[in-house]
């Protein structure tokens, strides 16, 4: 119980300083995927062939945009809450998965206003929607996996969140957010199925844009890939854990 | 265990990694190909034990462990080697206002740390007895602390360290940029915090005040223990060091 009133604090610290001065606060995290929402009609969709493209877009969008502000915000928690670690005896995995909640409060609530939404946009709203639940629940735990490892290892090499911030924008573009699956070459296939995000993205869009049921093959490899980061994640973070203090 | 004794600190041994020279980023791992970290010791074979009610002092040189003394009595730190045990619960080690949000304001910083620290949400006393304490005024406690000067940080923070109900109080060299009417308050506050039975870390330059509040105290050197015993004795040898 003591534990939830503590990553309590700590999510609502990061939900405070994150909008710390800015004007609208909150609804700048709408406005980048409008942003990316009205470039992609513009560039992409008279040759993309897709039914509803604006609505297949934004569902990509919305998961794209949870996973990247969460593993930006949280490749930094470590290094940034150096004075609460050395001040008070909490453990560390608390900040990434502090980071993870409140992002993940935000993700609920924007894919609340997106349903509303894409009511003009040819949503088909029907039960099976529901199992956009567990499908984020994978989602962010994959997240938290990728979460540990990265701040863990931002501590001691400051690059790595630098290099992340780099790396992104050329995931993106490799997860099938913006074009059809079916428009890539055969060739190059493989390198987007090596791309644990697109399972994820394939799987969020079954449910949210297709209005089928996703493939019980589907739900296993995201099961696989989200559990065995967050086994990797915690084992790392864990293997690195006693060392935080002398390096932040 | 006799249940008199609140902290045991057996043999321990504090080590920390440290960049090797000019290895801070991933660039010079590659580059120098060479281990990029070293172990250095910190703390060797410390060995303690302080009884409820009884103050412990720690006194030494700049850098020479007393902070990781603390932090790993405190569980912030685990030891390599040796074992700490403690039967009782702590105040955030508050020294000189590290772990206080610069960007946030002084009530939200309040709230945020007692609630981290685990005080009971019903206690609404709490927030009431820091501002007395700190006398700080409400319009101060609306400002982000990046704007209090270095004395109002250190008010705020010993403030917050003294409103936990815990059974060890941990003071880090707090005393030394509040004014002197908020040293003499401080030093009232603590000699009553004694008084109630409870058992204070005390980290100072100030031998003076050592020999003062604590009945024991320890001389670290170089992450050394080199003299332990009565305050008085150790705070003579503190001095015959410069």
């Amino acid at each position: 119980m003591q534990n939830i009133t503590r990553i309590y604090a700590l999510s609502k610290r990061n939900v405070i300083l994150r909008y710390k001065n800015s004007l609208v606060g909150f609804f700048w995290g709408f406005f980048k995927p409008l942003l990316y929402l009205l470039i992609f009609i513009v560039i992409f969709k008279q040759n993309s062939g897709i039914p509803h493209y604006v609505l297949f877009v934004t569902s990509g969008l919305i998961l794209w945009f949870f996973f990247s502000n969460v593993t930006g915000q949280s490749v930094g928690s470590i290094v940034g809450s150096s004075g609460l670690l050395k001040s008070l005896n909490i453990p560390a995995y608390f900040f990434p998965l502090s980071e993870t909640i409140g992002e993940l409060f935000n993700l609920l609530l924007t894919l609340f206003v997106f349903l509303i939404i894409m009511n003009w946009f040819g949503i088909v709203y029907s039960i099976g929607m529901l199992l956009i639940f567990p499908c984020i629940f994978l989602f962010a735990l994959f997240a938290l996996g990728l979460n540990l490892f990265l701040c863990s290892i931002n501590v001691f090499f400051r690059d790595v969140g630098i290099i992340w911030n780099t790396v992104q924008p050329a995931l993106f573009f490799l997860t099938p957010i913006a074009y059809a699956e079916s428009s890539i070459d055969p060739k190059y296939k493989m390198l987007i199925q090596c791309n644990p995000i697109y399972y994820f993205l394939k799987l969020g869009r079954c449910i949210l844009y297709d209005p089928v049921l996703p493939a019980w093959h589907l739900w296993s490899s995201c099961i696989i890939i989200s559990v065995s980061m967050y086994i990797v994640g915690q084992f790392i973070f864990n293997k690195l854990k006693n060392q935080f203090i002398s390096a932040i | 265990m006799d249940k008199d004794i609140i902290i045991k600190v057996e043999n321990v041994h504090v080590s920390f990694w440290q960049n090797n020279v000019g290895v801070y980023s991933l660039k010079d791992l590659f580059a120098q190909r060479k281990s990029p970290f070293k172990t250095k010791t910190i703390l060797n074979n410390i060995n303690t034990e302080v009884r409820r009610g009884e103050s412990l002092g720690i006194v030494g040189r700049n850098g020479s462990g007393k902070s990781t003394l603390l932090r790993t009595i405190a569980g912030i730190i685990k030891p390599d080697k040796g074992n700490v045990v403690v039967n009782g619960t702590f105040a955030p080690i508050l020294a000189i206002g590290a772990g206080l949000e610069v960007e946030l304001t002084g009530y939200e910083n309040i709230s945020m740390l007692l609630a981290l620290y685990g005080t009971k949400r019903k206690n609404t006393n709490a927030v009431e007895n820091i501002r007395e304490f700190s006398e700080l005024g409400d319009e101060v406690l609306r400002m982000p602390v990046k704007q209090y000067s270095s004395g109002m940080v250190a008010r705020l923070a010993f403030s917050i360290s003294l409103a936990n109900d815990s059974d060890i109080l941990i003071i880090d060299e707090v005393l030394a940029v509040g004014d002197q009417g908020f040293q003499a308050k401080c030093m009232e506050k603590i000699y009553s915090i004694k008084n109630q039975g409870k058992t204070i870390l005390f980290v100072s330059h100030f031998p003076d005040q050592v020999a003062k509040i604590c009945n024991n105290a320890i001389l670290l050197e170089n992450g050394e223990m080199i003299h332990s015993g009565n305050s008085i004795e150790i705070c003579n040898k503190y001095k015959q060091l410069f």
